[in-house]
């Protein structure tokens, strides 16, 4: 759940360059820390990858001529073309350059960047993830099976007492525990038919607590409310 | 220390002898005596904010802060089979309510108080059914009921509250208020709270007070109505959800400037500031309804 203004951030930042000026940047990264951050930590990693390019030590040559062999050897090249890389990769500025040398810099800086905006808003917490109805229905149901289970145990094991009961107070947790179980299965259905809603699950998981409490309290009145 | 004495409520022995004649007095007299309720009456000198707890299965609880240095118990049990204990230990008094025999019946363990404070007392109230009602006492306070109701009127100090079914009325409170319930009502009127946090699943939940500034204030529910009455003199930061239901809003909301706020997926929803937005305040409902008015 983004706001538009992220969204529009988001689609700025697709086309942004690591050359682009400073006041360039859209107001609302300076306004929004989430965005913020993540320009920020895109500039930082534009600058180490950088960094790495400048310090790329050079691989030893027997490693090409084994590599070249190797290739040769799988047929996955040709020998008039190896005779070719060789020269080209030695020529090459390093490992790293030759590998991804026939793509041009901005489209791989492009696509890592991307690669790292998905995952910063993937990592961001739950509002964000993608989607996924029935992973996210079993993780719900992973966290409430044990639960319900629980406290449904836990309700039949109320056990009558010889105690008199307070016939008021009886009533209240009779009626109050049947509407906590209507609003327990009323959230329930509301997470299957929209598993990704975190406010259902909320308020899914907070009936639970309430009926725990609920249950607390008639057990510690000795009451049985079955 | 505590002084105390046992007053019999006085029938009209007059009108019972036109009634019955001249016959077996003794035995009228002795049954005006036992029949009617018991009235004891305990006094507990206390230094600053003493701390007063009440453990009571049913009854009226009245407590009402006053200016002496002593607290005063005055119970009404509905039974001569049931007792209250007072005790004082330190700067604290107990009082509960017990049965004198495992045959009472729980309609006698009924039984009514009044309570004087000082002003700065801390109370811990526990009720079951009937009705807590405490007013111009300025310490915390903590009161834990199932059906019984619960009204403040002018308190301070941090308030918890917690019911099962009953419902929570606030008169003029302040401080920091906290208030849960299942199926209970709350009415907060006039408040001058910086911190109202108020969650029930079904009842209503109406908040007629000041927003002040730096306050944070929180209601939520499951089912039933949200209502929120504002001044043109407030100012705040507004976020209204409602799931499955209704958001009905009479504040001019400008865009927030003042934070991040995430635009739901889900169900109906606005945020906004209120001039400038100095408090916050969060109204949450599941399939109720929420309505933002303008105050009368």
């Amino acid at each position: 759940m983004i706001s538009n203004e992220c969204k529009q951030f988001l689609t700025w930042l697709e086309s942004w360059s690591p050359d682009e000026q400073p006041s360039n940047s859209p107001q609302h990264a300076q306004n929004c820390a989430p965005c913020g951050a993540v320009l920020s930590d895109l500039k930082a990693i534009h600058g180490e990858a950088a960094s790495w390019s400048a310090n790329e030590p050079e691989p030893p040559p027997h490693i090409w001529t084994s590599l070249r062999a190797q290739l040769q050897e799988e047929g996955l090249i040709r020998t008039a073309e190896s005779d070719r890389i060789a020269p080209q990769v030695v020529s090459s500025p390093g490992w790293f350059g030759s590998l991804f040398g026939q793509f041009p810099r901005p489209v791989l800086a492009g696509a890592y960047l991307s690669l790292l905006i998905a995952a910063g808003f993937a990592l961001s917490g739950p509002l964000n993830r993608p989607s996924n109805e029935a992973r996210w229905l079993e993780g719900t149901q992973i966290a409430t099976s044990p639960l319900s289970a629980q406290l449904n145990s836990l309700e039949q094991n109320s056990v009558p007492t010889g105690r008199a009961l307070n016939p008021a107070v009886t009533a209240s947790l009779q009626q109050n525990l049947a509407i906590v179980d209507n609003y327990i299965s009323l959230c329930e259905k509301s997470v299957q038919e929209e598993p990704q809603n975190e406010v259902a699950r909320d308020y899914l998981y907070e009936a639970y607590q309430q009926k725990a409490d609920l249950l607390a309290q008639i057990s510690e009145r000795g009451e049985n409310v079955q | 220390m505590s002084t105390g004495h046992l007053v019999p409520t006085q029938a009209t022995f007059k009108s019972r002898w036109k009634v019955a004649g001249l016959v077996v007095p003794g035995l009228l007299l002795c049954s005006a005596v036992s029949a009617g309720p018991l009235r004891h009456e305990q006094h507990f000198k206390v230094a600053a904010h003493p701390v007063i707890t009440i453990h009571n299965p049913e009854g009226l609880i009245t407590v009402k802060a006053w200016t002496k240095a002593e607290v005063m118990v005055i119970s009404s049990p509905s039974s001569a089979e049931v007792t209250v204990d007072a005790e004082q230990m330190g700067n604290r008094v107990d009082v509960s309510t017990r049965a004198l025999s495992d045959s009472v019946a729980p309609a006698d363990m009924k039984t009514d108080f009044q309570i004087n404070v000082p002003e700065d007392a801390e109370l811990q109230i526990h009720n079951d059914a009937g009705s807590v009602t405490v007013a111009n006492v300025l310490g915390d306070m903590n009161v834990e009921t199932v059906a019984a109701g619960v009204d403040l009127e002018d308190t301070s100090g941090y308030l918890t509250v917690k019911t099962v079914g009953g419902s929570f009325q606030c008169l003029r409170c302040a401080g920091r208020i906290e208030v849960s319930s299942i199926s209970g009502s709350f009415k907060l009127i006039d408040l001058k709270s910086t911190h109202v946090w108020a969650q029930t699943s079904t009842g209503n939940i109406l908040f007629n007070g000041q927003f002040l500034p730096n306050g944070t204030y929180s209601l939520k529910n499951y089912s039933g109505v949200i209502e929120v009455r504002f001044s043109p003199a407030d100012s705040f930061d507004m976020s209204a959800t409602s799931l499955k239901g209704k958001v009905n809003n009479e504040a001019k909301l400008t865009p927030s400037t003042h934070e991040h706020h995430f635009m739901p997926r889900w169900g109906n929803a606005l945020f906004g500031t209120f001039n400038q937005g100095r408090a916050k305040v969060e109204l949450t409902s599941f399939d109720g309804t929420i309505n933002i008015l303008k105050r009368d």
